[in-house]
């Protein structure tokens, strides 16, 4: 089962934790959200081994933990990824990660050294030929990457692609399902194009543009066998939770190995604050930090009820920036300080698309 | 079959599983083989751009057949190549 964030049913999944194994990466996609000087400027950092297995062994115990997902930067860059993968099995747990796919060869022993824990492993794609994927990612990334799903498929080892949708590939969603289904993958998980600064904020698909995109991957989730679902950045004005980390049962530590809220917003490019920080996981034990997360997480989703009650008082459609609840938080967090939210749509846009179940 | 050169087509990609077992992907039809032990091996030969005569002489190298039936298993090999568009020659 490959697990989607996204959330039109009231099932999110097992209790898991999103890990950022290193902050730096050795590709560079102009649309990432992590902060450019992390991955590019700063000295590499990576999540010590100590500082994991004892936070696996605290999250289990008291939140109940049973999945880890591990994301960067590019987490197959932590020198003692092997390691890694071990604590996760030895803790019990299962893990699987997001990966360029560039490094998969050489990585491939250990995954295959831990095929009872690694339920599966999500790739990043841009395009579905050399030329397409690797004007975003550089030359010999799709190759690299072909060779990871061949080697996942005839290996038996589930595997995603992820794909962000940008203007430039938005009428395309369908020939990406059929390459992603021809390879052999699981799952296919659209992501919206995050705003990381004003420019790609006014350049981006606008909501209606949005909602058109995540009608048709609705429609591809209904037609393919695989689990087809978008996972960051979709509309969403339901009451309940609209995402694992609002409805408690997800959580975010960095490569400095501090508790926050959601691997979406943490050291967002361009953001000006960190107030989905709760503690440093060095310093403070895990129970109060926990405890301050659900609380955070409660708050958060409170807030945006409130917000979205608002607006249907006033008769107001929610914007972008209220109705997707990844943007509400990279707004409420003071992730995007360029943006002023006080934009509204004209009520009678078009209804949530259904999702079928997303495991 | 000798006189012309056989190689690997440009939309191929091909991932060596352990040396004994290898995949190619056809980027144009999106579609998986999956390679034998001797399969690799010719395929192998053609990235390296080794003749036939030549691949047929490392097959006879690696395995204990004939010459006879090396050259004949290559040749089949090499033709199941060209029918699924997998290699061009020149």
């Amino acid at each position: 089962m490959i697990h989607s964030e996204t959330a039109f049913t009231n099932d999110y999944g097992p209790q898991r934790l999103t890990i950022e194994l290193v902050n730096i990466c050795n590709l560079h996609c102009s649309y990432c959200f992590r902060a450019e000087d992390a991955l590019y400027n700063s000295k590499p950092e990576f999540l010590s081994v100590p500082v994991l297995r004892k936070v696996l062994s605290d999250a289990k115990r008291v939140a109940g933990t049973t999945r880890v997902i591990f994301t960067g930067g590019e987490p197959t860059l932590h020198p003692e990824f092997e390691t890694v993968l071990s604590a996760v099995a030895e803790s019990g747990m299962k893990s699987s990660f997001v990966t360029n796919g560039w490094h998969f060869e050489r990585v491939w022993p250990a995954i295959a050294a831990h095929r009872d824990s690694v339920t599966h492993v999500a790739f990043s794609l841009d395009g579905i030929t050399r030329e397409e994927n690797d004007r975003w990612r550089g030359g010999g990334s799709f190759d690299r990457l072909v060779r990871a799903f061949a080697r996942c498929h005839f290996s038996s080892l589930p595997f995603a692609i992820k794909v962000v949708v940008r203007r430039d590939n938005s009428d395309q969603l369908e020939q990406i399902a059929i390459f992603a289904a021809r390879m052999g993958a699981n799952a296919l998980h659209f992501v919206h194009t995050m705003p990381t600064s004003a420019e790609i904020d006014n350049t981006s698909l606008a909501l209606d543009e949005r909602r058109l995109v995540e009608e048709e991957v609705a429609v591809l989730s209904r037609i393919f066998k695989m689990n087809v679902a978008i996972d960051v950045g979709y509309y969403n004005i339901d009451a309940q939770p609209p995402c694992s980390p609002l409805a408690g049962t997800s959580m975010n530590i960095d490569y400095r190995g501090r508790l926050s809220l959601c691997c979406n917003l943490s050291g967002f490019r361009n953001g000006t604050d960190e107030t989905d920080v709760v503690a440093d996981l060095n310093v403070e034990p895990f129970v109060e930090a926990h405890q301050k997360m659900q609380d955070l997480s409660l708050a958060q989703h409170q807030k945006r009820i409130n917000r979205l009650a608002t607006m249907q008082a006033e008769g107001v459609t929610p914007d972008l920036f209220t109705g997707s609840p990844c943007l509400f938080c990279l707004h409420s967090f003071t992730k995007v300080p360029w943006h002023n939210s006080t934009d509204t749509e004209e009520p009678g846009i078009r209804s949530l698309p259904v999702f079928n179940s997303i495991h | 079959m000798n006189s012309t050169s056989i190689l690997p087509g440009k939309h191929i990609v091909f991932t060596d599983f352990d040396g004994t077992e290898g995949i190619l992907v056809d980027l144009n039809t999106k579609k998986y083989y999956q390679l034998n032990e001797t399969a690799m091996l010719v395929w192998k030969g053609l990235e390296q751009g080794k003749t036939v005569d030549e691949i047929v002489g490392q097959v006879t190298t690696e395995y204990e057949i004939s010459l006879d039936h090396a050259k004949r298993s290559v040749e089949k090999l090499l033709g199941n190549f060209q029918s699924y568009k997998l290699v061009t020659s020149e």
